[in-house]
C-alpha cells in the first residue's frame, strides 16, 4: 500500500537555509510595555528646555481634565513661567529652536510654539496675573544681581520665587538691557516687556538704576552685601572693524544706534547708510535705518547661508528694502569735507571651514571696490563691557564659567557675557544658576537635569492624528510697515487660534489619555485612573498583561514603549 | 424564540412607529469598526441603496491603519479565506487582487502523534487561500502588501463611504437617531449604528449593557503568531499546504501553520490558550519537527486574540444592528465568512425593510440564529474529535482511514472530506454531522479501529516507518 506521507522535514546542517533568527525552543520573549515620558524634540531644542508639551497640554486636554478655556490658558502660563518668566516678551523674539524638529513638521506645519508662547504671555498680561507668591519664611540670605537684562531677571525670578531677597543693579535708566535697548518696537513693544518686568520686580525685588558696577559701585562693595552675586552684564561693547576712518563723525555701531533710537535721540543718517555684519543686531539696525528713511546696504562678508541672523528678520529685511552686498568687508571707511563719503569694499570668496563650521571668506586679490555711503552702521560683533578697575576676577573678554553659571564661592554668570546666544538662552542660563545657587546656599544636592533621558521622536506616530495646518500668526500687511515704524509687525493669536494650535501639539512621549492602549488591550491591562491630567489617564497592570505590546503600537504618542528584559 | 417575542411586545413597540424606521435619501449611517463586516456593510448597502435610488451616507469610524505593520494594525487572524467566498465576494464586484491573497492552498497536512497525512483539496470549490488582516507581521520588511481587510476598506470608500480615522467610544440613543461619541470629543449624530468593531477591542464592552440591552458574545483567548522563514523554506518545508496538528494537549482543539509569503502564521484555537499551553504544544515534537532541525524559530509577531464562542442576545435594537465578530460568527473557522453574510444580511434589512429592532428580528436574526445552531452543533462535532483524539486507538483509526482514501482513488472520502470540512470551514456543522452518521463512514471508521491497531504499536521507530516510502 503506498501511502503519500509527507517527509520533507529537514534534518538540517546540510545547506544554511535563509536566516531563521537564533534558534529558540521556547516561546519567544513577550513585549510588556512601560509607562515611559520621553524627551519631545521642543524640549530638546529649547535653549531653555521648556516643558512646551506640558503647557500645551493643558490646553489641548481641557475637556479631559475638565477646564474651560480661561483656567486652562491661565494654569499653562503658571506652567510656562516655571521656565521662563516672560513669555509675552521671549514669545515674540525667540528665532524658536523648539519648532525646528517638531515631529508635526513633515506632517503638516511645526506647532507654533513661539506664538502660542506669546498668546499666553499677553493673556496674563492683559489679566494682570501674578506669579504665586513666594513660600514662606524666606531666605536670610541678600542677593546682586547685575544687570537687568533677561539673564539678570531670570536669575532674579528664580531667586525671588525661592524665597530670597533680590537687588538688582543696572547702569541704564530702565530695565531689560538688550530687551530694551537692542531690540526695535516693531519686534517688542516697550510697554509689553515693561509690564513682564514689573511683574518680576513686584515679587519683592530691589531695583538699582544708573548704578556701574565698575564705576563707582565696586564688585568688592557689593559682595560684602550680599550673599551671591549674578553677573548678567551682557555684552554691551560693539567691536570695531579694525579700519581706517572707522572713528569719527558719521560712523555707529549697532548696539549704539539701537539704543538712540530706542531713547528716542535723533541719529544722523543721510540717504544711504551702510550696516556691516550680518547678525541679529545687524539686521535690526539695517530695519531699522529703513525706518529712518535712509537706503540701507547691508554689507557681509560672507554669503546669507552663512549669516547668523534669523532667516524670517532677513526675509523681512529684504521686504523693507534692504539691499544685501554679500562677500564684501569694508577696508576702509571714506571721508569727504569730514563727513562720510563712501565705504572701500574687498570682495570676498568662501575657503575652507572656520572653527565656526562656516565657510572662512577669503579675498579676491585685487577686486576692491567703493560703496557710496553717507553713514556707517557697523554691527559685526560685541563683548562683555568689563570695567578691570571696578574689581571684576581677571576677566578679559568672555566669562569662563561651570556649566550651572558658577565662577566661584558665591559668584555666578549667565547671559551674553559667557558668549552671544539668543535671549532664551539667557533665561536658561539665569534659571540653572539660581537652582545651582540655591542648592549651595541650602546645602542640597547639586540639581541633576530633570529632562527625561530617552528621545521620543522615534515612538511618535503622526499618521494616528488627524492633519490639521498651522496658524501661522498673523502680521499687518508689509506696506505699512516702515509707515508704522514702531508698531509691532506681527500680531498675538486669538484665543480660538490658540486653542487649535495646542491641540495640534502630538504630545511626543506622553499620554493624552487617548484611551486606545486601553481599546485595544484584550487582557484590560489598563485602568482608567481617577484623577487625570496630561501624562497620567491610566495605570498599567503588568501583571494581567499577556504581552501581545499591541498598546505599543497603538499609542500614538510613544508614552508606552517596549519595557526591557528583566526591567 | 419566545424570549425575543416577548421583548419586542414590550421595549420595540415603544419604540417603534407605526411606518417603523427605515432610512430617507440623505439618511446617514454609522459604522463603528472598518474591517471586512463594516467595509463589506457600507459595499453592499451603497450598492443596494443605489439600485434603489436611495441616496445614503456612510460613516466608517476606524481609528487604525491597515497599513501598519504589526498587531495594532492587524485584525488578528489566521487569515484563511474560502474558494467559495472569494467567488462570491466577485460575483459582488470585490475581485481581490492576486497581491492580496498571499497564497492558495492546494491541501493541508494533518500532523497526529501516529503520524501525518496529506490532503488534498476535495474539489475546487472547497480550496482555501490565506491572506494577511493587516500588513503583515512587526518588523516585517515594508512591502506592497495590501491586507485582505486594507483592501475592503478601499473598495468601500471607493464605493462612497466615507472612513473616519477617530474612535469610537460612546453611543447614545434617541427614538429618533443615535449619536456616536469618540475619544476626541467629537461626536455626530446618525439614522443607524452598525457595530463591526469585533471583539478585540472594548468597544462592545461599553456598548452591550451599558448603553444598549443587549449581551454580547462570549469569548475565548487564541494565539497568533508569525515566523519568519523566508519563501525558498517556505516552500520547501510546508509548501502550499495547511499545516493542521491533532494533538493530545488538554484545552487545545487545533492549532494550524499557514504559511504566507516570507512568514508563517501559527493559529492555536483551544479554550482559553495561556503561557502553559503555547509553551506545551512548542515543545510537541510534532510542531518541532515541521521547522529545520527541529527548532522552532524565534517569533516576529504574535497576539493573543479573542474569539467568539456565543452569539450576541440579540445582535440588533432598534437603530443599532451587530454585524461580523461583534454578533455572531462561526465557531473557530470562516470569521470571514460569517462577516460576509453577516454584513449581506444586515445591509439587505436596512436597505429594503427598515432599521427598528423588528426588522432586524424578521430578516436579520434568522441568519444569526442559522450560524448559532451550526455553531453549537460544531461543538458537539468538536467534543467528539476531542475523545478521538485523546486517545491512541482511535487517533490511529482516523490515520489509518484517512490515509488509505488519500492513497486510493475512490471518489468518496468520506474521512478526509470531513476533516477537510471541519479544518477549514468549507462546510456548515450541520453537514459535516450528518456525513459522519451516514452508515458507510461509520463502518469504515470501525473497519480500521480493528485494522489500525490489530499490529502492536511499534515502539522502536513509529515515526520513521509510519513516514516510510
Amino acid at each position: 500500500m503506498k501511502i503519500p506521507f509527507i517527509n520533507r522535514i529537514r534534518t538540517g546542517g546540510d545547506e544554511p537555509g535563509p536566516e531563521c533568527g537564533p534558534a529558540t525552543d521556547t516561546p519567544a520573549l513577550w513585549i510588556h510595555p512601560e509607562q515611559l515620558t520621553k524627551l519631545p524634540p521642543c524640549q530638546m531644542h529649547c535653549p531653555n528646555s521648556g516643558d512646551i508639551r506640558g503647557w500645551l497640554g493643558i490646553i489641548a486636554q481641557r475637556e479631559k481634565t475638565g477646564l474651560s478655556l480661561e483656567e486652562a490658558f491661565e494654569r499653562a502660563w503658571l506652567r510656562l513661567v516655571e521656565f521662563n518668566p516672560m513669555p509675552a516678551t521671549i514669545g515674540r523674539i525667540c528665532p524658536h529652536p523648539c519648532e525646528t524638529d517638531c515631529t508635526r513638521g513633515d506632517k503638516d506645519g511645526a506647532v507654533s510654539i513661539n506664538a502660542m508662547e506669546r498668546f499666553l504671555g499677553d493673556w496674563a498680561v492683559e489679566r494682570d496675573l501674578r506669579f504665586p507668591p513666594a513660600p514662606e519664611p524666606s531666605h536670610p540670605e541678600s542677593i546682586g544681581v547685575i544687570g537687568s537684562g533677561p539673564a539678570g531677571l531670570s536669575f532674579t525670578y528664580h531667586m525671588a520665587r525661592r524665597g530670597y531677597r533680590v537687588t538688582i543693579y543696572d547702569r541704564q535708566a530702565a530695565p531689560g538691557g538688550m530687551l530694551r535697548y537692542g531690540i526695535p518696537s516693531y519686534r517688542l513693544p516697550v510697554g509689553t516687556l515693561d509690564r513682564e518686568v514689573r511683574r518680576i520686580l513686584d515679587l519683592g525685588v530691589e531695583l538699582r538704576l544708573d548704578s556701574d558696577v565698575g564705576a563707582g559701585l565696586s564688585l568688592e562693595t557689593l559682595r560684602e552685601r550680599h550673599a551671591v552675586i549674578f553677573l548678567g552684564i551682557g555684552a554691551q561693547k560693539a567691536r570695531g572693524l579694525g579700519v581706517p576712518g572707522e572713528t569719527g563723525p558719521g560712523v555707529y555701531s549697532g548696539i549704539e544706534y539701537l539704543r538712540a533710537r530706542k531713547e528716542g535721540e535723533p541719529v544722523e543718517l543721510g540717504a544711504t547708510t551702510a550696516v556691516i555684519g550680518g547678525g541679529n543686531t545687524a539686521i535690526d539696525a539695517a530695519r531699522m535705518a529703513r525706518r529712518d528713511g535712509a537706503e540701507v546696504v547691508l554689507v557681509y562678508r560672507r554669503t546669507r547661508e552663512e549669516m547668523p541672523a534669523i532667516e524670517a528678520e532677513t526675509e523681512d529685511a529684504l521686504i523693507e528694502g534692504v539691499s544685501f552686498e554679500l562677500l564684501a568687508a569694508p577696508t576702509q571707511i571714506i571721508r569727504a569735507d569730514g563727513k562720510v563719503s563712501a565705504i572701500e569694499i574687498q570682495r570676498m570668496s568662501l575657503g575652507e571651514p572656520d572653527a565656526s563650521g562656516r565657510r572662512r571668506p577669503v579675498p579676491v586679490e585685487g577686486d576692491l571696490c567703493r560703496l557710496d555711503v553717507d553713514s556707517v552702521i557697523v554691527a559685526v560683533s560685541q563683548e562683555p563691557d568689563i570695567d578691570e578697575d571696578g574689581g571684576f576676577p581677571d576677566i578679559h573678554g568672555w566669562i569662563e564659567t561651570g556649566e550651572d553659571g558658577r565662577i566661584g564661592p558665591g559668584l555666578w554668570a549667565g547671559g551674553d557675557d559667557r558668549g552671544l546666544g539668543i535671549a532664551s538662552l539667557a533665561v536658561s542660563h539665569g534659571r540653572h544658576a539660581a537652582e545651582a545657587a540655591h542648592a549651595e546656599l541650602r546645602g542640597l544636592p547639586a540639581p541633576g537635569s530633570q529632562l527625561p533621558r530617552t528621545p521620543a521622536r522615534p515612538g511618535v506616530k503622526p499618521d494616528f492624528y488627524e492633519g490639521h495646518l498651522a496658524t501661522s500668526p498673523p502680521r499687518r500687511p508689509e506696506d505699512t510697515w516702515l509707515a508704522e515704524p514702531d508698531r509691532e509687525i506681527t500680531e498675538t493669536l486669538t484665543p480660538e487660534e490658540a486653542a487649535y494650535e495646542a491641540e495640534r501639539c502630538l504630545s511626543c512621549g506622553l499620554c493624552i489619555g487617548c484611551d486606545q492602549c486601553w481599546m485595544y488591550c484584550n487582557a484590560g491591562g489598563f485602568v482608567r485612573l481617577n484623577q487625570v491630567g496630561p501624562g497620567s489617564y491610566y495605570a498599567y497592570l503588568s501583571d494581567i498583561c499577556e504581552g501581545c505590546g499591541k498598546c505599543i503600537e497603538v499609542c500614538p504618542t510613544g508614552y508606552l514603549s517596549p519595557r526591557a528584559e528583566g526591567g | 424564540m419566545r424570549g425575543i417575542r416577548r421583548r419586542a411586545a414590550s421595549g420595540w413597540t415603544d419604540l417603534a412607529r407605526p411606518d417603523g424606521h427605515s432610512l430617507q435619501d440623505g439618511s446617514r449611517i454609522a459604522v463603528i469598526g472598518g474591517g471586512p463586516a463594516g467595509s463589506m456593510f457600507s459595499y453592499f448597502l451603497l450598492n443596494m441603496a443605489e439600485s434603489i435610488d436611495l441616496d445614503l451616507n456612510i460613516d466608517i469610524y476606524e481609528p487604525r491603519h491597515f497599513r501598519h505593520r504589526g498587531p495594532a494594525g492587524c485584525n488578528h487572524c489566521g487569515g484563511i479565506v474560502s474558494e467559495s467566498l472569494l467567488q462570491r465576494l466577485a460575483t459582488e464586484g470585490i475581485h481581490l487582487p492576486s497581491h492580496v491573497v498571499q497564497r492558495g492552498m492546494e491541501s493541508y497536512t494533518l500532523h497526529m502523534d501516529v503520524g501525518t497525512v496529506q490532503l488534498s483539496a476535495p474539489g475546487l470549490e472547497k480550496r482555501i487561500a490565506a491572506v494577511y488582516r493587516g500588513n503583515g507581521p512587526r518588523e516585517s520588511e515594508p512591502t506592497e502588501l495590501i491586507s485582505f481587510d486594507g483592501y475592503l476598506q478601499q473598495m468601500a470608500g471607493e464605493r462612497g463611504a466615507r472612513l473616519i480615522h477617530r474612535m469610537a467610544t460612546g453611543l447614545e440613543r434617541t427614538a429618533d437617531h443615535v449619536t456616536i461619541r469618540c475619544a476626541d470629543g467629537h461626536s455626530d449624530t446618525y439614522e443607524l449604528a452598525v457595530v463591526a468593531t469585533g471583539i478585540n477591542s472594548h468597544f462592545v464592552d461599553l456598548l452591550c449593557g451599558p448603553m444598549v440591552p443587549i449581551r454580547r458574545p462570549e469569548k475565548t483567548t487564541t494565539f497568533i503568531c508569525e515566523f519568519h522563514l523566508g519563501r525558498p523554506l517556505i516552500e520547501e518545508i510546508l509548501g502550499d499546504s495547511m499545516h493542521v496538528f491533532l494533538l493530545d494537549i488538554p484545552g487545545l482543539e487545533f492549532a494550524a501553520l499557514i504559511p504566507k509569503g516570507d512568514f508563517v502564521t501559527l493559529c492555536m484555537l483551544g479554550d482559553e490558550i495561556d503561557d502553559a499551553l503555547i509553551e506545551h504544544f512548542f515543545a510537541a515534537e510534532e510542531f518541532r519537527q515541521c521547522f529545520p532541525g527541529g527548532v522552532v524559530p524565534p517569533r516576529a509577531c504574535h497576539c493573543l486574540p479573542r474569539i467568539n464562542v456565543s452569539t450576541a442576545r440579540y445582535p440588533f435594537d432598534d437603530r443599532i444592528v451587530l454585524i461580523g465578530d461583534s454578533g455572531t460568527t462561526r465557531l473557530f473557522k470562516d470569521g470571514l465568512g460569517a462577516a460576509y453574510r453577516t454584513a449581506k444580511a444586515a445591509a439587505r434589512t436596512v436597505a429594503f425593510h427598515g432599521v427598528s429592532a423588528r426588522d432586524f428580528e424578521q430578516y436579520y436574526w434568522p441568519l444569526c440564529r442559522a450560524i448559532d445552531v451550526d455553531n453549537r452543533i460544531g461543538k458537539f462535532v468538536f467534543s467528539v474529535s476531542g475523545l478521538i483524539q485523546k486517545m491512541r486507538f482511535t487517533r490511529r483509526a482516523v490515520f489509518r482511514m484517512t490515509a488509505t482514501e488519500q492513497a486510493g482513488d475512490s471518489a468518496r472520502k468520506r474521512m478526509s472530506e470531513v476533516l477537510w470540512d471541519i479544518f477549514s470551514g468549507s462546510a456548515p456543522y450541520r453537514e459535516i454531522l450528518g456525513r459522519t452518521l451516514h452508515p458507510v463512514y461509520i463502518g469504515s471508521l470501525l473497519w480500521n479501529l480493528v485494522a489500525g491497531n490489530l499490529q502492536p504499536p511499534r515502539q522502536q521507530a513509529p515515526r520513521a516507518e509510519s513516514r516510510g516510502h
